[in-house]
Formats: structure tokens, sequence, C-alpha cells
């Protein structure tokens, strides 16, 4: 190692202490992603964890959470893995669109762009 | 009278919250930021999504520096159909080598809007090959630009190669309730048979 400054992407891989892919079930670019209540403050985090465990107390899409976190996605991924590891977050399994997108969800759908 | 589903109410308050993927494609400097920032309800975000040269991640720092070489910046809108219900639309990136990033956003999305330039044609080709290849419905967005005089959408879908079933629509990304027809003829061509099967007539 030299004395010079790693560049931005060496210092965003810090922010996952170097992993660069999610550990686990991958999830979806718009999975919801919960806080789970737990009784104690967790300890060791990162301020980008605490960051997402407050934001995401509401059900919040993982993009939402990288745009709010200023990180790229596979960046942010791996934060929201970690702590889905750790049973602080549920991230929403991926599912076929058939099975979401039923009649009544197009329908409110269809509402609520045209009541716009 | 029209959609009983949304009268107040009548959103069961147990369903889980969900956000459903729309697809905004086409060429370069066709217009796709500006349709997501004319109908999204916050200001486009943007975030980033890494490359490496491989196409897939790397496991340690070790190598991180050669690998990595550039990101790919992704703009997305949102509107808010109720509280636990949301419409995400992205603007995909154009470039061909980014053709990995459309898989993982085509996985379960609503539909797509490709959006067309009548003086750039071709520009969408790779888009609506893609969409017809995987089975996403998509409408055809024809971008009617200052100057730009009419065009006949027949003479676009013989242009195109679409078989016929695919809406094709003229739009002004620029204007609100043009964005919103787009949405709106999307929505009611991908619900297609769900639409058909419960309301027959609607």
């Amino acid at each position: 190692m030299t004395g010079e400054d790693p560049g931005p992407l060496i210092r965003l891989f810090g922010v996952t202490g170097g992993r660069a892919r999610p550990v686990g079930e991958s999830f979806d670019l718009v999975a919801i992603v919960t806080t789970v209540d737990v009784p104690a403050e967790p300890v060791g985090l990162m301020p980008e964890h605490l960051d997402v465990l407050s934001s995401c107390r509401r059900p919040t899409p993982v993009a939402d959470v990288a745009a709010h976190l200023r990180l790229p996605l596979n960046i942010t991924r791996v934060l929201l893995s970690e702590l889905r590891r750790e049973g602080l977050v549920t991230i929403d399994r991926p599912r076929p669109v058939g099975k979401t997108i039923d009649e009544r969800i197009y329908r409110e759908v269809l509402h609520g762009i045209r009541g716009l | 009278m029209e959609y009983a589903a949304s009268e107040p109410g009548t959103s069961p308050a147990d369903t889980p919250a969900m956000a459903i993927k729309i697809l905004v494609a086409g060429g370069f400097g066709v217009g796709k930021t500006t349709m997501v920032g004319t109908i999204s309800e916050i200001r486009p975000l943007h975030t980033e999504e890494l490359l490496s040269e491989r196409g897939v991640g790397v496991d340690d720092l070790s190598g991180v520096e050669s690998k990595i070489t550039t990101t790919v910046a992704l703009d997305f809108g949102r509107i808010t159909i109720r509280e636990g219900l949301w419409l995400y639309l992205f603007g995909t990136p154009g470039q061909d080598r980014f053709w990995f990033m459309w898989d993982e956003l085509s996985v379960g999305a609503l539909g797509a809007v490709v959006l067309a330039d009548t003086r750039r044609l071709q520009d969408c080709f790779p888009a609506v090959d893609y969409f017809e290849q995987r089975g996403l419905p998509f409408v055809v967005a024809v971008n009617c630009f200052d100057g730009a005089r009419r065009h006949d959408p027949a003479k676009i879908r013989r242009a195109l190669g679409l078989d016929g079933v695919a809406p094709i629509v003229l739009c002004d990304v620029r204007r609100r309730e043009s964005v919103k027809e787009v949405l709106t003829t999307l929505v009611t061509y991908s619900a297609g048979g769900a639409f058909q099967e419960a309301h027959a007539g609607v």
C-alpha cells in the first residue's frame, strides 16, 4: 500500500467492510424493507446502518433507501443484507408478477394515475 | 361509476406494502428522464450501480481498483397510489452494455414505455425487440417534439414491425396529461386479461 488516496470506490467498499455482494437471498430493486422492532439498541452498527433502520420504520422500497443514503445500489444492498442477517430488517421475497398485481391493484393504479 | 376498488375504506389494512415497476426505455436523448420528471411526485431520484468489467461483484478489496470501471446512473420517479402502494418509473440506461440491468428491472414489472423519436425511430428498435422477447407488455409512446409533424401511428407500427397488439400513443413528455394518457394506456393494456375475466365489457 502507498500513502496515496485510494479513491472514492475503495472508500465505498469500506462502508461494506470490503464486501461487494449481498449476503443471503437476493432481493429486488423495489423489494420492501421494514425495520424489525428490537428491544435494545443494536450495537456495532455504522451510521449508514442506523440511517436505514430509522428510515425503514415505515416500509420502504430498496431503491428509495439507496437514494436516501446517496449510495450506489449494490453498496446499499450489501448494507441491507447485513441488517437482514442480523434480524434487524425484513426484505420482501421476490414474487412473480401474476401473483402480486391482481385486478384490484390494476384498478387502483389506473384510478391513481387518472387522479394525478 | 368506475373502479369501485378505489373507494375509501376498501383497501384492506393488512394488504402488504407493494411497489410496482414501470420501465421507461428508448434511445439516448429521447426524453426518458423528462417523462419521469413530468409525472413523478418527487424530483426524480438518482442512484448509481457500480459496474465491474465482468459485470459481477468482487468479494474483497483486492482487485477492486482494476475491476470496477464505471458507474451507471439510474433515475427513477415515484407515484404514490395510496399508503403502501407505489408506482416506480425507472428510466433505463440506454447503452447496450447495461442490458443486464434491464433484466433485473424487468422482473415483476407491470410493463414498459418505449419512447420513440420519429426522427430517429431506429433508436428504439433494441427496446422493442427486448420487451417482445421477454414478453413484457409495452406501449410505444411517440414523443412529438416542437415542430415535429404529427405522425400516423399506422406508419410507425409498420416501421417498427410491431405485431399489431402493442398500443402506440402520440405524446408530449413535458405535458402531465399526456404522460398520464401513456401510463393509463400501458396499465390498461397490461391488465388486459385480468379486466376481461372479471368484468366483461370494461
